[in-house]
C-alpha cells in the first residue's frame, strides 16, 4: 500500500529525514516511536504533502501512485489521512460545513453526486458515536474552543467520516487524559479493517496498550534505526532510546 | 385576408423589477435618484419623494413594522449625469422597523452618485438597516449617513459592499440621548482596481450610550481599502461604551489596506477599544483543509467566507442573511452577484 524508499527531506536547507525506508501493507498497524526532534512529525507532514519541507531524494509509492507528485488534496482523495498533532482552529467554518465540503470534494473526485442531506446527517450521527462526540460539536467552528482531547477526538471523527485507506496519526495521544486516550484508541480499533492501514506516531508506549501495532519502528536522527514487533515498544518504555542510539 | 406583412409592437420601456423578492418584504424603486410613483408603503410607514430626487421615509410613532421595506435604488442610461441628492429617514418614537437599501447599476455608463441619508432615530425607536451595494466597475458612489440618535434608541446598520469602482461610505453619528445604541457593521469585497473608503465619526455626546463598529474586508489584486474611524467621547458622556474594529484580509501582494483608528476621550469613566489588523490567508488552515481533500481554491474560499462570517451574522433577518451569504459566496467565486433564480444583472 505504501512504499517509502530512501526518503530524504529538508527544511530551509537543514536535512531532517536522512533516508527513510518503510513498507506498509493493508491490514497493518505500524507504530513509529523516537525521541524529540528525530523527524517523526516531519515524516508525517511530508507524506501528507506539506510544502514547507523539500523532498531532496527518494521515492514514495502509495496505492501504485507516485505520492510525491500529488497535491495534499489529491493525496487525501486517494485515501491518505493525516491526524494532526496540533489540529488547526478555523473560526467561522462549522464542523458540519467543513465535513460536508470535504466529503463532497472527495465524491466529486470519484464522479459521485453530492451527498444528500439525510445521508450526511445519518453519517455524522454514526461517526460521532464512534468517538463519543456530542452532537453540539457539529455546529461549532472547526476545533474552535475545543479542549486538547476534543480536538483529537475530532481528528478521529474526521477519519471515520472520510474512511481513508491509510491513516497517519501524528502524536494523537499527546495531551490526552486516560479517558480521552481510551476513546480515541477504541475509535481507531473500530475503524481498523483488513483493507486499510494505520501509521501511529507516538512518544509513549501507553497508546500502544490500546492500539496493538504489528510493527514498531524507532526513528532517530532522520533514519529508522530499529524495526521489530510490538515488544519493542515495551522495551523502549523500560530502557529509553539510549541503548538503541549507543548501539549505532 | 392575406397574411399580415408586419406586426406593430409598441415600444414599452422595460421597467426594472426585482424578480425574486423576499417573503415579508415590500419593495420600492428609485431610478437615478427619483422615487418611482408606484412606491409601496406598508402600514405605519410613509415613503414620499423628498425633492425631485431623494426619498423621505417616516416610520410612525409606536408602529411595529413586521415587513421589511426594501428600497432598490439604481442608475441606468436614462440619466448619466453626476447626481447629488438627499434622503431623509425619520424613525419616530417607539417605532420598530427593518429597512433594506440596495444600490445597483443597470447599464455600463460611468455613473457618479453622491447621496446623503439623514437618519433621525427618536426616543425608544428600534431600527435595522441593511445596505447592499452592488455596482459595476465604472461606478462612483458616495453615501453619507448623518445620524442623530435620541434617548434609548437602537439603530443597527449593516453594509454589504459587493462591487463598485469607488465606493465611499461615511457615517457621522451623534448620540444625543442617554442610553442610545448605535451599531455599524460592514463587509467589503474588492478586487481589480476597486477602492472602498469608510469614514466613521462616532460622537458620544451624553452619558451611557453604546456604540460598536465592526468592518471587515477582503482585498484582492490591487484593490485598496481605507478606513478612518474616530470615536469622540464628550466630557459629560460618562459610562460610555464604544468599540471599533477594522480587519482586512489581503489575498494578493498588491492589495492595500489603510486603517486609521482615532479615539478622543474627554470623559474619565468609559470603556473604549479599537483594533485594526490586516492579514493574509492562514497557511496552516489551508493545509488542514487540503489534507481533508478540499481543493486549494475551495479551501481559500472557505477561509474567506469564514473571515466575514461574523459580520454577516449580525444581520438579524435570517432569510436576508442567507441570501447575502450566497451573494458574498458567488462574489468570492468571481461570479456576478445574482440572487438565486434571478437572471437580472443588478450589477
Amino acid at each position: 500500500m505504501l512504499e517509502i524508499k530512501g526518503l530524504h527531506a529538508s527544511i530551509g536547507g537543514k536535512e531532517i529525514l536522512k533516508g527513510i525506508d518503510l513498507s506498509v501493507k493493508a491490514g497493518q498497524v505500524h507504530a513509529i516511536m523516537g525521541p524529540n526532534g528525530s523527524g517523526k512529525s516531519t515524516l508525517s507532514a511530508v507524506l501528507a504533502g506539506r510544502d514547507t519541507f523539500e523532498v531532496t531524494k527518494g521515492e514514495v509509492t502509495f496505492s501504485g501512485l507516485n505520492l510525491l507528485e500529488l497535491s495534499p488534496e489529491e493525496r487525501a482523495r486517494q485515501g491518505l489521512f493525516l491526524g494532526f498533532q496540533y489540529p488547526v482552529e478555523i473560526p467561522g467554518v462549522s464542523n458540519v460545513n467543513f465535513m460536508k465540503t470535504a466529503i463532497n470534494e472527495q465524491r466529486k473526485f470519484r464522479a459521485l453526486p453530492p451527498i444528500t442531506a439525510a445521508e450526511f446527517l445519518k453519517m455524522m450521527r454514526e461517526k460521532m458515536a464512534v468517538v463519543e462526540m456530542d452532537s453540539s460539536f457539529s455546529g461549532r467552528g472547526v476545533n474552535v474552543g475545543f479542549s486538547g482531547g476534543e480536538k483529537k477526538r475530532n481528528e478521529i471523527f474526521q477519519l471515520a467520516m472520510l474512511d481513508p485507506v491509510l491513516s497517519i496519526l501524528d502524536e494523537t495521544d499527546s495531551g490526552l487524559d486516560i479517558d480521552a486516550l481510551r476513546i480515541v484508541a477504541s475509535g481507531v480499533n473500530k475503524l481498523k479493517r483488513d483493507d486499510n492501514a494505520f501509521i501511529v506516531i507516538t512518544h509513549y508506549q501507553r497508546l500502544l496498550d490500546y492500539i496493538i501495532p504489528d510493527v514498531v519502528h524507532v526513528l532517530y536522527d532522520g533514519r529508522i534505526i530499529k524495526s521489530a514487533g510490538k515488544e519493542l515498544a515495551l522495551e523502549v518504555e523500560q530502557r529509553g532510546y539510549d541503548w538503541l542510539i549507543n548501539g549505532l | 385576408m392575406g397574411e399580415a406583412k408586419y406586426t406593430y409592437t409598441p415600444e414599452i420601456p422595460e421597467v426594472f423589477r426585482c424578480r425574486v423578492p423576499m417573503e415579508g418584504t415590500g419593495q420600492s424603486y428609485v431610478t437615478n435618484g427619483v422615487l418611482r410613483e408606484e412606491f409601496y408603503s406598508p402600514e405605519g410607514l410613509s415613503l414620499k419623494p423628498s425633492d425631485i430626487r431623494g426619498f423621505s421615509l417616516e416610520v410612525k410613532s409606536g408602529s411595529k413594522c413586521e415587513q421589511t421595506l426594501q428600497i432598490i435604488s439604481f442608475r441606468d442610461s436614462t440619466d448619466t449625469n453626476e447626481l447629488r441628492f438627499e434622503n431623509r429617514v425619520l424613525l419616530e418614537e417607539n417605532s420598530s422597523s427593518s429597512i433594506l437599501l440596495c444600490t445597483h447599476t443597470l447599464t455600463l455608463d460611468h455613473f457618479s452618485t453622491e447621496e446623503v441619508i439623514k437618519i433621525e432615530a427618536k426616543k425608544g425607536s428600534n431600527t435595522n438597516i441593511v445596505v447592499m451595494q452592488n455596482e459595476h466597475n465604472h461606478s462612483t458612489h458616495k453615501v453619507k449617513f448623518v445620524i442623530e440618535s435620541h434617548q434609548s434608541s437602537y439603530l443597527k446598520i449593516n453594509v454589504i459592499t459587493l462591487h463598485g469602482a469607488l465606493l465611499e461610505n461615511d457615517f457621522d453619528v451623534k448620540l444625543i440621548g442617554e442610553g442610545a445604541v448605535c451599531e455599524l457593521n460592514g463587509v467589503y469585497l474588492v478586487d481589480g482596481e476597486q477602492v472602498i473608503k469608510t469614514n466613521v465619526v462616532m460622537n458620544h455626546m451624553v452619558r451611557e450610550c453604546l456604540s460598536s463598529q465592526l468592518f471587515k474586508g477582503i482585498l484582492d489584486d490591487t484593490a485598496k481599502a481605507y478606513f478612518t474611524g474616530r470615536i469622540v467621547v464628550a466630557q459629560d458622556a460618562q459610562k460610555t461604551q464604544a468599540y471599533q474594529a477594522n480587519h482586512n484580509l489581503l489575498i494578493s501582494q498588491g492589495a492595500k489596506a489603510y486603517a486609521q483608528p482615532q479615539l478622543e476621550i474627554y470623559a474619565d469613566d468609559v470603556k473604549c477599544s479599537h483594533g485594526a489588523t490586516s492579514g493574509r490567508l492562514d497557511d496552516n488552515a489551508l493545509f488542514y483543509m487540503r489534507s481533508r481533500g478540499i481543493g486549494k481554491a475551495e479551501a481559500k474560499l472557505l477561509q474567506q467566507l469564514a473571515f466575514v462570517y461574523d459580520v454577516l451574522e449580525k444581520i438579524d433577518n435570517v432569510q436576508l442573511r442567507e441570501r447575502l451569504n450566497d451573494l458574498v459566496e458567488s462574489r468570492l467565486r468571481g461570479e456576478f452577484g445574482h440572487c438565486t433564480n434571478c437572471s437580472m444583472n443588478c450589477c
